[in-house]
């Protein structure tokens, strides 16, 4: 008996001491997420994202710092969608905290909220899911945005691509809130530009109920294409009642929401078509690492990634691995690195000049039966627009 | 001006009006009988749509068919809620205007837990499903056969109250109740069953409400609050505590959403809505019908 527990006592001393040391070298990475509150259902695409990254490097034995690999903690507090709430919860993880590296909060509030923190610290951040002009304002240094979406190349991308197809007068409709207002203002010159005549403008409140009237005017006007500037709970409801009202419209863009899971399993087929915005989809050959991702996360969480939230939160971690692999946790080397060197992420090349990436241009997707294609612009397109 | 006399706009109304007097009903049963101001109102909504799905997506069972078992439990849960949190409150003798004050704060707290639960539970990622997505024709007018279901099921359910409250011994208790609680405790009404049955009632009725949402919108454990904000337009417009007020005001107010749209402009929905409410209780401080009750 005494044998069996002085091997027991060996056996959980021999299980215990790797793990303490291991203990000793894990890295903390942090983040404030909206977990509860308005913007939560945005949310889990990108913690899913987060989440999956660092088990991926986990699985292939830690995060690689200068040569030296790490295990990493996600660490991370709910700001309860609350951007003044997000910028305390930064300042607690780098000052109480003392976490290694920072990940980015959800939306361009918080990260704009987050800016002043981090530029205060020094402490590099790569930001994702924000979108706005607004982001060129912030001191570059100490944040960086990977995303393409933003509003000032959307609306001369958008006007290209339909002025390339043919497309002579489109129906304008658009959420009133914050960004489908800002695309709006840039979309319409875009639009004048390129001579395609706006035959309908309108701004709906985001709580609307019903867009019957609102689409059977849209109906009536007979535009070439119809640029829906969706939240997308709006999107649901264009999508319905568009489907109702008989809308066929050979181009029909959606703004947000399309890329999200539970749009497809709402329309199935009828989404068939619907044009939206993003840059990035597993089937870009050119990019190997994107289906790797659409499939880890498949398997993982059982649904298809959003194709914006999710890619973007991946791509931010993957320019964070690399430049940490390369310039390890000095602050002031990480930052040379991020902005300066060209990275390899899910959605190709990523370079940033001052906060903003250069590299990836401003697209837009296409449901073509079930898939998420690009269509535009050509340069990435892995399909032709087609009609709907 | 063509289309305000097509029929289209005609269904979208009564089909909105439906949903929005079916939402306030339940909130207006908890309100009249009990005077509680459920701000978690939408809450329920938000577990109806979420049984629906669970029902649909798991079971394949029609989300239509699981009404009656999502409505049990969301019942269930209100009388829960009663014997833990109001009826110490309800019997303590305490004026209406405080009972209101804590009833606000209790529910405001039991929204905050629900959301998050329902967000921990199943993550706060939206979900929806297809049913009865397919469109019909009759004459000119294009219907969606879950739209059709909504507004069936809606005026389904609102003809049966009204005809259990005007029909029954037990509905003219709730009658009572509401017009005046101790008159009606005088005249020997059970106060206690007459409170349950109506927390009952309300948080079932507003699950349904949710679970016909549930089939034309995507569900989000915060998807709720959008509908409180409704339903307390509605009855305050109707009348709080005012059933047959609380109906009218939610024919009232989707009549003006989608005709006062389609003769102006989208932008001015928000406006004219919340203006003529406004108006409304600027000429007729308790509610469209609330006068004519109280006399």
């Amino acid at each position: 008996m005494l044998k069996k527990i002085a091997q027991g006592l060996a056996l959980a001393a021999a299980l215990s001491l790797p793990t303490a040391v291991q203990a000793a070298d894990t890295l903390k990475i942090g983040y404030s997420i909206a977990k509860t509150g308005l913007f939560s259902q945005a949310a889990p695409s990108q913690v899913n994202a987060y989440d999956l990254w660092a088990e991926q490097v986990n699985a292939a034995g830690g995060l690689d710092v200068a040569g030296v690999k790490h295990p990493i903690e996600l660490v991370w507090y709910d700001d309860e969608s609350d951007p003044v709430k997000s910028a305390q919860i930064y300042e607690r993880l780098i000052s109480d905290d003392k976490v290694d590296l920072l990940l980015a909060p959800w939306g361009t509030p918080h990260h704009l909220n987050v800016a002043g923190v981090v530029e205060q610290h020094g402490f590099p951040m790569v930001g994702n899911t924000a979108g706005s002009v607004a982001i060129r304002e912030v001191e570059p240094g100490n944040i960086w945005f990977p995303t393409a979406v933003l509003p000032d190349r959307i609306g001369p991308a958008l006007a290209d691509m339909l002025a390339a197809h043919g497309v002579k007068s489109v129906s304008i409709i658009a959420n009133v809130l914050p960004f489908s207002q800002e695309n709006l203002q840039f979309l319409v010159p875009a639009l004048e530009k390129a001579n395609i005549e706006i035959k309908m403008n309108e701004s709906y409140p985001p709580d609307i109920k019903d867009m019957t009237p609102l689409l059977t005017q849209m109906k009536s006007a007979d535009a070439d294409a119809v640029i829906a500037l969706t939240y997308p709970s709006d999107a649901f409801l264009y999508t319905g009642q568009a489907k109702e009202l008989g809308i066929k419209t050979p181009y029909q863009f959606l703004l947000i929401g399309p890329t999200i899971a539970a749009y497809k399993d709402a329309f199935g087929p009828v989404a068939d078509g619907i044009i939206t915005l993003g840059h990035w989809t597993p089937k870009q050959k050119d990019w190997p690492r994107a289906q790797p991702f659409f499939d880890a996360y498949v398997a993982k969480y059982g649904s298809a990634p959003d194709y914006l939230d999710s890619a973007l939160a991946y791509m931010s971690c993957e320019i964070l691995q690399q430049a940490v692999a390369k310039a390890g946790l000095d602050h002031d080397k990480l930052r040379e690195v991020i902005s300066n060197d060209t990275f390899d992420t899910i959605n190709g090349p990523v370079k940033f000049k001052g906060v903003e990436n250069i590299i990836t241009p401003s697209a837009f997707l296409q449901i073509q039966k079930g898939d998420m294609e690009l269509v535009w612009p050509k340069s990435i397109a892995t399909a032709d627009l087609i009609k709907r | 001006m063509e289309s305000l006399l097509s029929g289209q706009l005609l269904f979208a109304a009564l089909v909105l009006g439906g949903l929005y007097a079916l939402i306030a009903l339940g909130l207006n049963l908890v309100y009249g009988t009990m005077r509680l101001l459920n701000i978690a109102h939408g809450d329920l909504l938000m577990i109806g749509g979420y049984g629906a799905f669970w029902c649909f997506t798991l079971t394949g069972i029609s989300p239509l068919l699981g009404l009656p078992i999502i409505a049990a439990i969301t019942a269930g849960i209100g009388i829960a809620l009663y014997f833990l949190l109001f009826r110490n409150q309800l019997s303590s003798g305490k004026p209406i205007p405080q009972i209101e004050a804590n009833s606000l704060l209790l529910f405001f707290g039991v929204s905050v837990v629900t959301q998050n639960v329902i967000a921990l539970a199943f993550s706060a990622t939206p979900r929806a499903y297809r049913y009865l997505d397919d469109v019909y024709h009759i004459g000119q007018v294009a219907m969606t056969g879950n739209r059709i279901a909504t507004l069936l099921i809606s005026l389904a359910c609102l003809i049966s109250i009204i005809l259990i409250l005007n029909r029954t011994m037990f509905g003219m208790s709730i009658k009572a109740l509401i017009q005046n609680r101790d008159a009606a405790r005088v005249v020997g009404i059970n106060v206690e069953r007459v409170q349950l049955t109506s927390i009952a009632l309300g948080f079932g009725v507003a699950s349904v409400a949710g679970g016909l949402v549930s089939m034309a919108e995507q569900i989000s454990p915060f998807m709720g609050f959008p509908f409180t904000i409704a339903s307390f337009v509605v009855i305050i417009m109707g009348g709080l505590g005012n059933v047959f007020g609380g109906i009218l005001a939610g024919f009232l107010l989707a009549f003006i959403e989608i005709y006062a749209v389609a003769l102006t402009s989208a932008n001015m929905r928000s406006i004219l809505l919340y203006g003529i409410f406004v108006a409304v209780l600027i000429l007729r401080p308790q509610g469209l019908l609330g006068k004519a009750r109280q006399s």
